[in-house]
């Protein structure tokens, strides 16, 4: 499933900046599935993750009038809300401490069990077609793209949890952004 | 510098995932501007991110469009005038769960207009009753300053006829003659100012009771022995103010008499009522 983003980012902005209804259904109608499996894949239950998306839209919301176009796009702006508050609430309820001391490949199937006890098929199926495409990446790639972007570890963090130098984190991150671009074209 | 190895060094995906130290960000904010190359390649990644969260969604629970939503109101983050659901604005879709969503917020919206109906309801009532007291308040304090207006009115008047009465007692030319009640009426009192050099008469009843229906007092000069009429007070004059009678050149004393209305060439002597001589 693809959400149709058919509204320009600047019609979006001039419209969530009205904070009517209409732009809070159509940015909802539009985001909030993305937004989701974002926030899913950070906290540890669909109740927190609950919990974490009312405040991602609050934040969204409340920022939208302080948000520079000239910065950056809306959408990513909209992801790193939704990650950082995830993240943030990960880090509140300390349980990365926990994790951390786990081996990598333990935290990764523990999200996925997590995500597919939602209970919901549908959710079941979109979370096997994203497994497939990280799947699809080379292993040493994805745990970098895991490890920064769902678990919050810095590349310093990473690069001494995998034991290898700084240098090679940044351009394998690369090289997975790289072949990850590839199959998110194969996949729209 | 080399911006081809500026790319490849992996900035940009550090960036992008929120790694970039903040040295790092503004070094990348400065090249991005004016360099397209670097631009472009920023674009991408977060292209490939956003690709990546729309191939990673996760359905959302229904009611949490509505509860948002709420909380976006309690938060106080929607214009007032925004509050309600409008329907219109739900896209429309064959999509199963967006027609049960459309039929929550349906009901919510009923639920909403009613409470709405019953707030409003309310307020108009507050509104009449409050009315309805202020109009009431207006009336009460409409009829006090008419009432307080007619009081100055009179008290004006009597004012008027007591500095008259005044000027009357301060003229040097004047002689006052109290006119007293004969044996039957012995608290009567009417007051006679007769002015010695232009010897016009002035009249003041000062008690005595109004002149009954058809009749009117007379006042009379007795000079030499014999009554002449020095006019009738007028009916439509109070009692206590100075009226105008006719000139007397000459007389040693004044009487009144209770005549029938419009007066008599001679005193009815047994409807004599009060004298007082000079």
């Amino acid at each position: 499933m693809s959400p149709l983003h058919n509204l320009s980012e600047e019609t979006l902005i001039l419209l969530l900046k009205k904070k009517n209804q209409q732009a809070f259904s159509y940015l909802y109608d539009h985001y909030a599935d993305a937004l989701f499996g974002v926030v899913c894949r950070i906290v540890v239950s669909t109740e927190h993750a609950e919990e974490v998306i009312q405040d991602v839209f609050v934040k969204i919301w409340r920022y939208i009038d302080v948000f520079d176009a000239e910065k950056g796009r809306l959408y990513t702006w909209m992801i790193n809300i939704a990650r950082n508050t995830a993240l943030d609430h990960r880090k509140s309820k300390a349980i990365v401490n926990e994790q951390k001391n786990q081996p990598l490949s333990n935290i990764v199937n523990r999200e996925e069990e997590q995500d597919l006890s939602q209970g919901e098929q549908h959710t079941k199926a979109d979370f096997i077609g994203f497994k497939n495409i990280l799947d699809k990446l080379k292993p040493e790639w994805r745990i970098l793209i895991e490890m920064a972007y769902y678990e919050g570890y810095t590349q310093q963090e990473i690069a001494e949890q995998l034991d290898v130098p700084l240098g090679t984190v940044k351009t394998r991150t690369r090289a997975a952004f790289i072949q990850l671009q590839q199959l998110l074209k194969e996949y729209r | 510098m080399d911006i081809r190895a500026y790319i490849s060094s992996g900035i940009i995906e550090s960036y992008v995932l929120g790694l970039a130290s903040e040295e790092e960000v503004s070094i990348l904010n400065c090249i991005r501007k004016n360099n397209s190359e670097v631009e472009q390649a920023i674009i991408e990644a977060e292209i490939a991110l956003e690709d990546l969260a729309d191939s990673q969604a996760i359905e959302m629970p229904m009611q949490l469009k509505q509860d948002i939503w709420n909380k976006l109101i309690v938060e106080n983050l929607v214009p007032n005038e925004d509050h309600k659901i409008d329907e219109t604005l739900v896209p429309s879709s064959t999509d199963h769960n967006d027609v049960i969503v459309m039929d929550t917020e349906k009901k919510m919206l009923v639920a909403r207009s009613y409470k709405w109906t019953i707030a409003a309801s309310l307020l108009l009532a507050v509104s009449i009753g409050a009315n309805i007291f202020l109009y009431q308040r207006k009336q009460d304090t409409a009829n006090k300053l008419n009432q307080t207006t007619s009081l100055l009115d009179a008290e004006q008047a009597k004012l008027a006829t007591l500095q008259d009465k005044w000027a009357l007692v301060q003229n040097p030319a004047i002689k006052t003659i109290p006119l007293k009640g004969v044996e039957t009426k012995p608290d009567y009192l009417a007051l006679v100012f007769w002015d010695q050099v232009s010897k016009t008469v002035y009249l003041s009843i000062e008690h005595m009771p109004v002149a009954p229906k058809g009749k009117q007092y007379q006042l009379w000069a007795m000079v030499d022995g014999k009554p002449v009429n020095a006019g009738v007070f007028p009916l439509d004059l109070k009692g206590d103010t100075a009226s105008k009678m006719l000139d007397i050149p000459k007389a040693q004393a004044f009487a009144i008499t209770l005549e029938d209305e419009g007066g008599k060439d001679v005193p009815t002597l047994t409807a004599l009522c009060v004298m007082g001589s000079i």
